[in-house]
């Protein structure tokens, strides 16, 4: 008897949980996916008075721009649109929207106050849900800003769907680029981050190189030989005025790059033919050296915690990128592959490092890990170099120059899963882009 | 001494003497070929060869008699030649235009005939393992614009891009039943992973390292699903000691009492299951998810009419793991989108075997689409 409760209890366990599964729902287990642009649709922002009619479509055009331009999005034409928006309060027909597939649908309205301000509204819907997507938002700017007010539209899209930090809303300084290759002019330059709005902040009486963004996006460090030789400068952004940052005397300092407390800056400083890493307190002009070996050490940049700094160093024969605290000691190197490698920068989200690499009579844009693993290349040409961030950490943007005496310079974005390579558009040569935080 | 010995020894003598007398060991040098040579130095070698191989000297060569100062130079006058007689064809004699094809019998071809899929690879024996090389190259994946986990090649470029991919149907005239005329849709390029622009220009050999190993072939998946039990019900009642035996006997070995209470067919096969897979994986886009959504799992329930349509206000988040709230979101987004996209024409399920069907929870795992 005592046998067979033992062999019952045992049987009711076995069998406990293969009765629970029968009375369960299906269970299906989805591992693959597709990976396409969503389709969406953006029809031109009503105007609630007739002095908004015009800057209604302008806004659509730009947001559309900036959403079918991140490789992520694919706008539906308005043409294909079923349904139109007269009104930004009635309510959205979602079957004529689902008819032509948008997955989301955008819609805004347009306004010129009384005091000549331009009122944005708008809404997002996810279509085949049949729901809006967070609730409408409103923003508010000179109507010379339309531009900034359709790129912060869109930035609010972006982030809804996708769940990252925007970019739309933010600069670029870079070298602008114009003369033959043996004699040319550079100038620095900074333009929206789609190239629209371009203004030089230098002329071009002396080569300046390697503009770098300050955390805050009012102040950038470059490189210039207004003296003869390398020097740092530091240029607030609104008044163009600059300074040049103190060296010692006899020295060289070039490649600066800022903290993220915008008040240190990493540098490299030549001194008697070797070349070291350096830091300096931007207000006190207090610097300290971070590393001291007979090999060239150059290109910083810290991790956006600040407690770490990557850069290049040719220590072990050939230049490498190497990882080391922010106040310098024993560095690890993290880069192992074929090649040569430079202008490592840390990405924004602090997960990515982006480098330049020459392998095989190649230049490449690539990405790794911080510990230098999953080194993934993003291009190949005859001359890539200087990748920068977007500030969500998603898109890169870098220098590309073409073959032969009338080589030009010009910028390029492109995704860091490498897809969406493509130009940025600039009227004149471009190089050495430095991409800003987004702008509040 | 008697007679034996006497005659042996004179025997053995006379042989003996016989031998020595006969010549028997006399030894005469064997009979041999010999051929006389002579030793000639190189330049005479020399001289012989040439002397061989000298062209022999012709004693009379013919020469061309000279044109005649007399003869007329050949006619080079360039007229062209006549054009060929060519009949033209009669106006009115054109061929009878092609009939309408039949289409009522044509069955729309195996998508997976007209893709670029890879080839699919045999599984080696276990015992074969060590021969085969760890690291091989890689198809050289082709780029496209759409990552989907089968590589589709580019449609013809008027064909209307669809979530199936169809002949065209024309009317056919002739035909007693009328086809409805539908327009050819094509399913839309695709690759199975991104391709950077280094990795379009590289070698198809690695240089640095390696990718992850492919993912599981589709086959071994469904082997695995297939072992699931799905027992039918059976209700826990309180009964004397050899009805409970039964009972849990028969509960676990594999459910062959059927449970009344809630008619039911059979379980899906893993075929159906497999099918709803990859029905909702088509329209699952994670392309626009953050890095951070494409690391979380969401597990999500929703329920389904007899249609095979989803009742799109049942979808709901049972769970998310592996990501903040904001990402739990996207990736839910995304998950009911490919639930309500996909489903708007209703899902191929048996209609026989609703109660299987009724409600399904779909755990969506982004893991495999982190690293295409």
């Amino acid at each position: 008897m005592r046998m067979l409760a033992t062999l019952l209890t045992a049987l009711s366990l076995w069998a406990l949980p293969a009765v629970a599964q029968s009375n369960g729902p299906l269970r299906i287990e989805i591992t693959e996916g597709v990976i396409e642009p969503l389709p969406y649709a953006v029809p031109d922002f009503v105007s609630d008075n007739s002095a908004g009619a015009d800057f209604g479509r302008r806004i659509a055009r730009v947001i559309a721009s900036d959403l079918s331009g991140t490789g992520l999005f694919r706008e539906i034409p308005n043409e294909a649109h079923i349904s139109r928006i007269t009104s930004f309060e009635s309510p959205v027909q979602y079957a004529d929207w689902k008819a032509i597939n948008a997955q989301a649908l955008i819609t805004g309205a347009v306004s010129v106050d009384n005091a000549g301000k331009l009122v944005v509204r708008f809404r997002i819907y996810d279509v085949f849900s049949g729901q809006e997507l967070g609730s409408g938002l409103q923003f508010v700017g000179t109507q010379e800003g339309w531009r900034r007010m359709a790129h912060k539209v869109a930035d609010q899209v972006y982030t809804r769907i996708t769940g990252e930090g925007g970019y739309f809303d933010s600069r670029v300084v870079f070298v602008g680029e114009s003369g033959p290759k043996d004699k040319r002019a550079k100038r620095l330059a900074i333009m929206d981050y789609d190239g629209a709005n371009v203004s030089y902040l230098t002329d071009s009486s002396s080569i300046v190189l390697a503009p770098r963004f300050s955390p805050t996006g009012d102040r950038v460090l470059y490189t210039s030989y207004e003296t003869g030789f390398p020097r740092i400068y530091v240029l607030d952004v609104a008044s163009v005025g600059r300074r040049a940052l103190e060296t010692q005397p006899g020295t060289m300092s070039f490649a600066p790059r800022f903290g993220p407390d915008g008040r240190t800056v990493v540098y490299s400083l030549t001194q008697n033919g070797n070349s070291d890493i350096f830091r300096m307190d931007i207000n006190s002009g207090a610097s300290a050296r971070l590393t001291d070996a007979p090999s060239i050490e150059t290109a910083p940049s810290f991790s956006p915690d600040g407690s770490q700094i990557v850069f290049e160093s040719d220590r072990s024969g050939t230049p490498q990128l190497y990882v080391m605290s922010a106040n310098g000691g024993e560095a690890r190197r993290i880069s192992f592959g074929q090649g040569r490698y430079g202008t490592p920068v840390w990405s924004p989200r602090g997960d990515l490092i982006a480098f330049t690499k020459q392998s095989k009579g190649r230049f490449h844009i690539g990405v790794m890990r911080t510990d230098g693993s999953e080194e993934r290349l993003l291009t190949a040409s005859f001359l890539d170099e200087g990748p920068t961030w977007a500030p969500n950490g998603r898109v890169i943007m870098f220098t590309r120059e073409t073959q032969g005496p009338q080589g030009q310079a010009s910028l390029y974005s492109v995704d860091i899963t490498g897809r969406n390579l493509k130009q940025v558009q600039t009227s004149t040569g471009a190089s050495d882009p430095s991409w800003s935080p987004l702008q509040n | 001494m008697n007679t034996g010995q006497i005659i042996s020894g004179a025997g053995h003598l006379a042989l003996i003497g016989w031998a020595l007398i006969g010549g028997v060991f006399r030894s005469d040098p064997l009979p041999f070929e010999v051929t006389e040579v002579t030793a000639i130095s190189t330049e005479e070698y020399a001289a012989l060869l040439a002397r061989d191989s000298a062209p022999e000297a012709v004693a009379s060569i013919d020469t061309p008699e000279p044109p005649a100062p007399g003869d007329l130079a050949p006619d080079l006058s360039s007229a062209a030649d006549a054009p060929p007689e060519v009949t033209q064809p009669e106006a009115n004699d054109s061929p009878p235009p092609d009939a309408a094809p039949d289409v009522s019998q044509m069955t729309p071809p195996d998508p997976a005939e007209v893709t670029d899929a890879p080839p699919v690879l045999d599984v080696p024996q276990e015992d074969m393992a060590a021969m085969v090389p760890e690291v091989s190259p890689r198809p050289q994946p082709r780029p496209a614009p759409r990552v989907a986990p089968e590589a589709v090649a580019p449609p013809e470029p008027d064909v209307r891009i669809d979530d199936v991919a169809n002949p065209e149907v024309a009317p056919d005239q002739g035909a007693e039943v009328v086809e409805e005329p539908a327009e050819a849709t094509a399913l839309e390029e695709a690759a199975t992973e991104i391709v950077t622009e280094a990795e379009k220009l590289e070698q198809a050999a690695p240089s640095v390292s390696m990718r992850p190993k492919a993912r599981p072939a589709r086959a071994t998946e469904a082997t695995q699903e297939a072992p699931k039990p799905a027992p039918e019900p059976t209700p826990q009642k309180p009964a004397t000691d050899k009805a409970a035996v039964n009972d849990a006997l028969a509960a676990a070995l594999g459910g062959a009492q059927q449970n009344n209470d809630r008619p039911s067919g059979p379980p899906l096969t893993s075929g159906e299951k497999d099918a709803l897979r990859v029905a909702v994986q088509q329209c699952w886009n994670v392309g626009s998810l953050s890095s951070d959504a494409l690391r979380t799992t969401v597990v999500v329930a929703v329920s389904m009419g007899e249609d095979g349509k989803p009742n799109n206000g049942s979808i709901r988040m049972l769970s998310a793991s592996g990501g903040g709230d904001t990402a739990a979101k996207q990736a839910f987004e995304a998950a009911r989108r490919a639930i309500i996209r996909c489903g708007a024409r209703g899902f191929d399920l048996p209609v026989e075997k609703y109660d299987s069907w009724r409600d399904i929870e779909m755990t969506f795992n982004p893991e495999k689409m982190r690293i295409k």
